[in-house]
């Protein structure tokens, strides 16, 4: 089941471009190889770091976004502990926190109607509650 | 401490009256991010974390800022990555 990522990377500022590319590459080759797609690629390229990570006050960072089955991760996690170019990396899973999101838009939505109610009527806001026909919004 | 029973037995008997209570008018705390609708809080938008974050490092709790629960939750776990990324400082002692 294809699931949506995000990979987060910082990598030694003593890198070449060439060796940024090759890491990137490699990366994309697992999710290749996974019949994973890669969404989007951002890189921010050099930034300060907020404190000295192995004694570098500088950091590349790389952000990718695929669409990939779980497994894949198994091999590129392996690949990033052990290259010695890159000195943080971050996981993330996105799609299972939109769905959480939803319990907001209901709520949103709930506090919307409120909010209206309360200014045409005062007295009648709070009895309307149970009338309210909730829409779950899907999206995956 | 005869001093101290003198002083006692003073303010005892001029019975003086205890201030009113002091009421303060504050505006109500609101969640920022219920307002502005975000469903989801990224850590790499670290300069809106820095809002919620002492200048220690340390995390500022709900009841000061604010912030709904489902909203702190995802807040806490968004500061910590954001360290982890060092785009935020972990806790540091007060110097000085």
């Amino acid at each position: 089941m294809k699931r949506k990522y995000e990979i987060g990377l910082i990598i030694n500022p003593e890198a070449t471009e060439e060796e940024v590319r090759k890491i990137i590459d490699s990366i994309a080759g697992i999710i290749k190889k996974a019949k994973g797609s890669i969404e989007n690629i951002d890189e921010w390229g050099r930034r300060k770091l907020a404190f000295p990570i192995e004694k570098h006050k500088e950091g590349i960072y790389v952000f990718i976004n695929a669409d990939v089955v779980g497994a894949a991760f198994l091999n590129i996690e392996r690949r990033l502990k052990l290259s010695e170019k890159v000195m943080r990396f971050v996981i993330l899973r996105l799609d299972d926190k939109l769905k959480k999101a939803n319990k907001l838009t209901k709520k949103w939505k709930r506090m919307e109607k409120m909010s209206r109610k309360s200014q045409e009527i005062k007295e009648e806001s709070l009895d309307d509650e149970n009338s309210e026909d909730m829409e779950v919004e899907d999206e995956d | 401490m005869k001093t101290n029973q003198n002083g006692g037995s003073n303010s005892g008997s001029t019975n003086t009256p205890k201030y009113p209570k002091k009421f303060y008018f504050s505006r109500r705390k609101y969640c920022v991010f219920c307002k502005d609708k975000i469903k989801f809080i990224d850590y790499k938008n670290y300069k809106i974390l820095e809002n919620f974050v002492l200048e220690t490092g340390k995390i500022l709790p709900a009841r000061v800022t604010g912030t709904c629960s489902y909203h702190q939750k995802q807040l806490s776990k968004a500061i910590k990555r954001a360290r982890h990324m060092a785009f935020l400082k972990f806790v540091e002692p007060k110097r000085g």
